[in-house]
């Protein structure tokens, strides 16, 4: 270890507790969403058997992180890129909104300029172009070639 | 000879015309994406699974596994040429084989890593074909004790070589496991965890789960990154090696086939154990080790072969006992599932067509790949001048596309967005994804068969322990546990797995 990277250490380790948190919130979202199914015994496993003995593991495993955040020293996370993290998901989301009622030509074009948009290196012009050409591509080739049953227009 | 005649079954299969041209397609898809950073085999293979569901199941598979052992030969090419590994699996190529083009034998490097892995993937097939009859057979006899002890070495087997921590990966494993119990409980037809969205009854789209966290999150931590530059300058002379080139690579590629052989039938095998370990062999056991680094053709020649034979016995597990070794066999498996196949030993006999040509293929598939792609380099370099921006959107919408076409509905879309969220989350706490797909393909098949084992033994838990085949199974899981958590096991495991 340098000393550099020894700066870069920080307590709780972010990257444990994280993880430790998220798995315990699943566990927990587990527990919640098999409460009304049927445990049953060992011999005759209910529904809930499995799902409900595999989120005691993880909620242990996640106290495990949780607990081990707050004893060894953890690197520090850079902090998330907002702009990729909304604009990448937004993209798909435009996609599975616009697909049925606009048609494959659009739903890709508008997806993919969106999605553009998500990048600093992006050129306009340039994605413009690209993505009319892509788009037209994976119209032919999706919908005309593979047979994807999906309206390409909107009329 | 039983063997003969399951190759001639898998080569009749192979050889006709429609499953070369399937190969050919799967090939050079494969090439492309392993040429291009910012794309691996798993969103591909993932992308293109749906488009296969109309076909033939040998045809999708053939077509399918180009795309897996096309890729290698694509990041190689990367490798030499640029210095950039298109896979993982090629980054030991850079050392030596980016040298050899330095100096100016680009040509000769490219040649003999196409033939090592050529010479290694024929080697594969025989040694697929030798041992998947036996395997199977042994498998035959297993009930679902044994099959869910088998399950349980594998999902542990395949977190040795996930990277960073070994309890994070096991924690992994147990999402997946959550993920795929998603859907109706067929013993007692309740609905589990679908929270009232009909589409979720027959389980969570796997397709969607493996896009969402092998594509769009990958593309949402890429772009954090500034993107390089790409400088590609080198001229192709001499593409034939000469006879001292073979010479010294012959038993640099004999003994990298020994090694990607044996490794890629680990569990957990994956892709990037085998040519690690081949080039450090071939270190140790040269006369002269500072020539390694430089521009040793041993060190093209082994590694590659390594490379490419582990990737095609990483199929023994899958074919012969209907476990997969790493993430992309994970898909394949369901992949077969959809297909209405059940993977498992038995498909060594129902699915005597579909297996057996698929093996044959790897081999029709690696003869071509030899013939098509050195003429084709050209190509391929210039397929890395495309820069990552424009990449990265087209990358998304084929996911989108592919998402929706897995049901023609805009739920899968959903699903694989929700995931990109969550898989950003993993890559930026640094957790593996792999281990987490490989639990939720084997999640329904792991909760019947215990379901299955406990109704026979009555609830009897130490049944695992007092069958013998179960009980070393789980033996062997145990002294795996162990091993990786001794902490000077760790360390070593970290140098390989991230140097």
């Amino acid at each position: 270890m340098t000393e550099a990277s020894e700066k870069t250490k920080q307590r709780p380790a972010l990257e444990e507790l994280l993880f430790g948190l998220f798995l315990a919130a699943l566990a927990g979202g587990v527990f919640y969403a098999t409460r009304r199914l049927s445990v049953g015994t060992a011999g005759d496993m209910g529904p809930g058997y499995v799902p409900q003995a595999i989120s005691w593991g993880m909620l242990l495993f996640g106290l495990f992180f949780v607990g081990r955040s707050f004893v060894i020293p953890g690197e520090r996370i850079l902090p998330p890129c907002w702009r990729a993290l909304i604009l990448i998901p937004l993209a798909a989301a435009v996609f599975s909104l616009l697909v049925m009622k606009a048609g494959l030509a659009i739903a890709s074009f508008l997806c993919m300029l969106v999605a553009s948009a998500a990048s600093s290196e992006t050129r306009p012009l340039e994605i413009l172009v690209f993505s009319l050409f892509i788009s037209a591509g994976s119209v032919l080739l999706f919908v005309r070639a593979l047979s994807l049953p999906v309206p390409i227009f909107p009329w | 000879m039983e063997l003969l005649d399951n190759l001639m079954i898998g080569f009749s299969t192979a050889m006709q015309w429609n499953n070369l041209l399937f190969c050919l397609i799967g090939a050079l898809i494969g090439t492309m994406i392993g040429v291009l950073p910012g794309i691996g085999p798993v969103p591909t293979v993932a992308l293109l699974l749906p488009f296969t569901f109309g076909m033939p199941p040998a045809s999708g598979f053939i077509m399918l596994a180009g795309i897996f052992y096309g890729a290698q030969y694509g990041g190689s090419t990367t490798a030499i040429l640029v210095n950039i590994p298109g896979e993982t699996s090629s980054v030991v190529t850079c050392l030596d084989g980016h040298q050899m083009a330095r100096q100016g034998r680009a040509g000769t490097a490219l040649a003999i890593a196409a033939l090592s892995s050529f010479f290694a993937g024929t080697v594969a097939t025989i040694v697929i074909a030798l041992l998947s009859g036996p395997l199977s057979k042994l498998a035959l006899s297993f009930t679902a004790v044994e099959f869910f002890s088998l399950m349980v070495l594998g999902l542990v087997a395949a977190v040795i070589l996930a990277h960073g921590s070994v309890i994070k990966s096991l924690a992994m494993i147990g999402i997946g496991l959550l993920l795929g119990i998603v859907g109706i409980d067929v013993n007692s037809g309740a609905e589990r965890m679908t929270f009232n969205i009909p589409e979720f009854a027959d389980g969570l789209g796997f397709v969607s789960v493996a896009m969402g966290f092998f594509g769009l999150a990958e593309i949402m931590t890429n772009i954090e990154k500034p993107s390089q530059r790409v400088i590609v300058s080198q001229r192709m002379k001499d593409l034939f090696p000469s006879l001292a080139d073979l010479k010294a690579a012959f038993p640099a590629a004999l003994r990298g086939t020994a090694i990607g052989s044996i490794l890629g039938v680990l569990p957990g095998g994956g892709a990037a154990l085998p040519p690690f370990t081949a080039y450090a062999v071939e270190k140790k056991i040269a006369k002269d080790p500072s020539r390694f680094g430089r521009g040793a053709i041993e060190g093209v020649a082994s590694p590659e072969a390594a490379n490419n034979a582990g990737a095609q016995t990483s199929f023994i597990p899958l074919l012969t006992l209907g476990i997969p070794s790493n993430a992309l066999m994970a898909l394949m498996i369901g992949a077969l599932m959809i297909h209405g196949i059940q993977p498992g030993p038995q498909i060594m006999v129902e699915q005597k067509e579909l297996v057996w040509g698929v093996i044959a293929s790897m081999w029709t598939g690696n003869l071509m790949l030899l013939i098509i792609n050195l003429p084709l380099i050209g190509m391929w370099v210039s397929l890395l001048k495309v820069p990552y921006r424009l990449l990265f959107p087209a990358i998304l919408l084929f996911c989108c596309i592919g998402a929706y076409g897995v049901n023609n509905s805009v739920v899968d879309v959903w699903l694989m967005l929700g995931c990109s969220v969550v898989g950003y989350f993993f890559n930026k706490v640094k957790v593996e994804t792999a281990p987490l797909l490989l639990g939720m393909v084997l999640g329904p098949q792991l909760e019947e068969n215990l379901r299955r084992a406990m109704m026979l033994s009555g609830g009897d838990f130490s049944v695992f322990v007092t069958r013998p085949i179960s009980a070393v199974l789980l033996a062997t899981v145990v002294v795996i546990l162990l091993v990786l958590m001794s902490p000077a096991i760790l360390r070593k495991r970290n140098e390989v797995v991230e140097s």
